[in-house]
């Protein structure tokens, strides 16, 4: 006789998943994202002026491509070298990641829940690290651009064996032979002021605006439940400061502020951008896990707590916290589309990071030259973005909702 | 209910004088140098010209610039700071400074002022080293001088007889130094008449116990900007030098009435929009409204607004529409009525962008508070009663469903004041929000002060409006 399957009760976790999945379209949206989000991390296999393999005249072979992942000369930001960290060392760390979390399908919650959250840990670490050591080695070697260097050789005869990539452009390489060339096989988009390729500036972009949207949120919803959460629980004069905080932070509007202050900002990076949003935009979060803790402080599960002589920051963020998250989740999913909005706001009026292939600043490009093609292609792109993560945000809610489950 | 609008009337001050803090740290904390232009910015560097550095120090000190940011401490600068900051200023040393270092102490020999006369006196008259008396002398010229009154309107006469004295004064010791190569002839002479000035002037360049404290608190940039916030008087625009206030209260019409309009359309076209979908839950057509509302909702305001101007006025491929401007120059030699069609006809754009972006929301809103209302129980006791279906939806749903969206009225109070930013800068409506645009580019600090401080306290009124409407028409919320 076989053994008997103990029925188990679905977590909050997996009825909210099971809510999530039923309903097509925000679920589409979510595969779409991750979409996104891949072609974010896989865009130098695609697009990138380095050889995978370069051989002159039957000479040494070497492997351009490799070593530009981390070149600071090829790539000059930190965020790309992050991306290309998750293209290499990433996937090949995800694979055991992904074997774990389906080798413990079978196993009951107790014994498979803490598994795969070690897992889970032991790959970000991993990551982590390998992306710390690779920024501490990360070097400049001289900048070479392949393809001119090929027809160089070729022009002195020599016989050049060279494999690109499938769009062999870098998105910063500057080409003053090709400016605003139109929609051709070459450029499938055309180039910009500066000759350089469209295409692969607007892919290469979402790499901006995804960080941009999900670390800019991440930051501030992590101000926005310390905040909220002390203003809620311990009520008082800590309520009435944090109350007038945030009174003085909405009363401000935002975007002249999040403008202003990055106007004053010299040598704009990304991640003053992803503060600046955070600084100015926690206020909402703060505001909602107030109310949630002011309704929650009062249940007998809180006391019940307090009566067990649990530390009360044990009770503030391991007991009431998971409770009061579902609307976050909510406002965060709305905020990461917000937060693309703005950063492509404010690099479409030439205040966000100009070193950086953002979409608004194609967009602007697009405004002052006339040109349909980067007025449109950006303009799609930062439309889909944003409509994704709404149809997102508007699945989670319907998930979360208790009224709506059937 | 009234105990809580006294309440929060009670906090307003409070929070107004937090705004104001808050947007002076951010103006003047940030890094970088105000300027009208980037030659002025750069005037820090030594290749500039003595009149150039001499402007620069004057214009400094027109905007506050030159004044510490939150206490003075500068009456207990020692002779030694000063004869330091001459030395690596003017590279007296021989060891080398980074250019940063003497950046900053060119600045400070500009910005002390006043502060430093007595000991620049005493450097002067010290002789030990020639060149050092030499810079003090010259120094002295532009320390010594006495700071104009602000002059209010043209028919000020009294201020204008007492600058016309502070002008003369100052113009007394205008050419006391000397260059390098007149040292023997002429220092002998300037040290005598610097001397006798002294001793006529002292009392003013010295200062005791009292005196010192107020200049601790009232000699500040901070201490000048609450003075100037409360005579709501935000100073002259480093830009164009024309008073700020004005100019704010001139660029309203052009952003109020862009916005006005574009939200009283808004609102004529969601609510109906909002209250058929709602109706027609389920439907066919909710779900293409629906569909089509997200897809307005999704789409960026300054996307939205190139491709219209590309799209209607460009002449390429269709030229309806004027490319920007919120009217045609000329308008004094043409009527009214034909002013007010070329005004209609450069807005069509920028209120069409604005209206297609607010209806998506005001209309998702209206859509939802009536969905709520009709599933409420008195809307079945209404159709339970026999009354028209129109009767059940018009008075009884949708005059409950409506409350949420007539209070963000409240709210957006401030945008149709402040207009937008991106819409004005897509279509070049000198609104408040393109005034802000250029001031910050231009680093205007009196300007976006003044916008901030101006669109800041409307937000403020705006949040109380909505959330006391709210309170008054919905006896449901209760405060504590």
């Amino acid at each position: 006789m076989d053994k008997p399957v103990l029925q188990e009760d679905p977590s909050y976790r997996e009825i909210v998943w099971g809510q999530f999945k039923k309903r097509t379209l925000p679920y589409s949206a979510l595969l779409g994202i991750f979409a996104l989000f891949f072609i974010a991390v896989y865009a130098p296999l695609v697009i990138s002026n380095k050889p995978f393999i370069w051989q002159v005249d039957g000479g040494e072979m070497s492997f351009p491509w490799f070593s530009s992942l981390y070149d600071r000369n090829f790539f000059e930001s930190t965020l790309d070298i992050a991306f290309n960290c998750l293209l290499f060392p990433g996937t090949i760390l995800v694979l055991p990641a992904a074997w774990i979390w389906r080798s413990t399908s079978a196993l009951p919650r107790k014994e498979r829940q803490p598994k795969r959250s070690r897992a889970a840990y032991a790959t970000l670490a991993v990551l982590l690290l390998s992306f710390l050591a690779i920024v501490a080695a990360s070097k400049g070697t001289p900048k070479i651009v392949y393809p001119e260097l090929q027809q160089r050789l070729e022009a002195e005869g020599k016989q050049v064996k060279a494999v690109y990539p499938l769009i062999a452009y870098s998105y910063r390489d500057i080409n003053l032979k090709e400016v605003r060339v139109g929609i051709s096989s070459k450029h499938f988009l055309g180039t910009d002021n500066a000759g350089r390729d469209v295409f692969s500036r607007l892919v290469y972009g979402t790499r901006i605006s995804l960080t941009i949207g999900l670390f800019a949120v991440a930051i501030y919803i992590l101000i926005g439940i310390f905040f909220g959460a002390l203003a809620g629980y311990y009520g008082g004069w800590i309520d009435i400061a944090i109350q007038r905080l945030i009174e003085v932070v909405i009363s401000i509007p935002s975007l002249f502020l999040i403008l202003t202050v990055a106007a004053f900002i010299e040598n704009r990076s990304i991640f003053h951008i992803m503060a600046i949003i955070a600084a100015v935009r926690w206020t909402g979060p703060a505001r909602l896990v107030r109310g949630e803790f002011l309704r929650l402080k009062n249940l007998d599960f809180v006391a019940a707590a307090q009566a067990s002589g649990f530390k009360e920051s044990v009770i503030i963020f391991k007991q009431i916290l998971p409770n009061a998250l579902g609307p976050v989740l909510v406002s965060a999913t709305f905020g990461v589309a917000s937060a693309i909005l703005t950063e492509s706001t404010m690099s479409f009026l030439g205040l966000g990071d100009i070193t950086v292939p953002s979409w608004g600043q194609i967009l602007s490009t697009g405004r002052t030259t006339g040109s349909w093609v980067m007025i449109l292609a950006p303009g799609f792109a930062i439309f889909a973005t944003v409509s994704l993560l709404n149809l997102l945000g508007e699945g989670v809610r319907d998930a979360l909702d208790p009224k709506l489950r059937s | 209910m009234l105990q809580y609008a006294i309440k929060r009337l009670l906090l307003m001050p409070p929070t107004f004088f937090l705004v104001s803090l808050a947007i002076f740290f951010v103006l003047n904390v940030a890094p970088g140098r105000p300027g009208t232009s980037d030659s002025a910015a750069q005037s820090g560097e030594s290749s500039q010209s003595a009149n150039q550095r001499e402007s620069f120090r004057i214009f400094k000190e027109q905007f506050n610039l030159d004044k510490p940011i939150l206490f003075n401490t500068r009456f207990s600068l020692t002779k030694a700071d000063i004869e330091e900051a001459l030395k690596i200023a003017y590279r007296l040393d021989s060891t080398d400074v980074r250019s940063a270092v003497r950046i900053e102490a060119q600045d400070n020999l500009d910005d002390w002022g006043n502060y430093m006369v007595r000991h620049l006196i005493s450097i002067l008259s010290d002789g030990s080293d020639p060149e050092l008396s030499r810079l003090a002398a010259l120094h002295l010229t532009s320390a010594a001088k006495t700071k104009f009154l602000r002059e209010r309107g043209v028919e000020d006469a009294k201020t204008r007889a007492l600058n016309r004295e502070i002008g003369r004064r100052n113009q007394e010791f205008a050419d006391w130094w000397w260059k390098k190569s007149e040292t023997v002839q002429r220092a002998p002479e300037v040290k005598a008449n610097w001397a006798k000035w002294w001793e006529k002037n002292r009392a003013r360049y010295e200062y005791e116990g009292g005196e010192k404290a107020s200049i601790f608190f009232s000699d500040t940039r901070f201490a000048k900007y609450w003075g100037n916030l409360l005579s709501l008087d935000f100073g002259v625009s480093t830009a164009d030098r024309r008073e700020v206030l004005p100019t704010i209260v001139s660029k309203l019409k052009y952003s109020m009435s862009l916005t006005m309009l574009s939200v009283i359309l808004a609102y004529l076209i969601a609510v109906p929009i909002g209250i058929f979908s709602a109706v027609r839950n389920g439907s066919k057509s909710d779900a293409s409204i629906t569909l089509v509302l997200f897809i307005l909702y999704s789409l960026p305001t300054f996307f939205t607004g190139t491709v219209l101007l590309r799209l209607l006025s460009e002449g390429d491929p269709i030229g309806w529409f004027p490319t920007g401007g919120f009217s045609s120059p000329g308008g004094d030699y043409r009527t009214t009525l034909s002013n007010l069609s070329d005004i209609t006809w450069h807005l069509v754009l920028p209120i069409a962008t604005y209206t297609s972006v607010s209806l998506a929301a005001l209309s998702r809103y209206a859509r939802s508070g009536v969905i709520d209302v009709i599933r409420a129980d008195y809307i079945r006791t209404a159709r339970a009663k026999g009354l028209h279906e129109f009767v059940v939806i018009m008075k009884h749903a949708v005059r409950n469903g409506m409350i949420p969206i007539l209070t963000l009225l409240g709210t957006l109070l401030p945008v149709l004041v402040s207009g937008s930013v991106v819409i004005e800068v897509v279509f070049g409506i000198p609104g408040m929000g393109l005034y802000l645009y250029d001031a910050i580019n231009l680093r205007d600090y009196n300007a976006v002060m003044g916008v901030l401080v101006i669109a800041s306290s409307l937000t403020l009124v705006g949040i109380l409006i909505s959330d006391l409407s709210y309170a008054a028409v919905d006896p449901r919320i209760s405060f504590d």
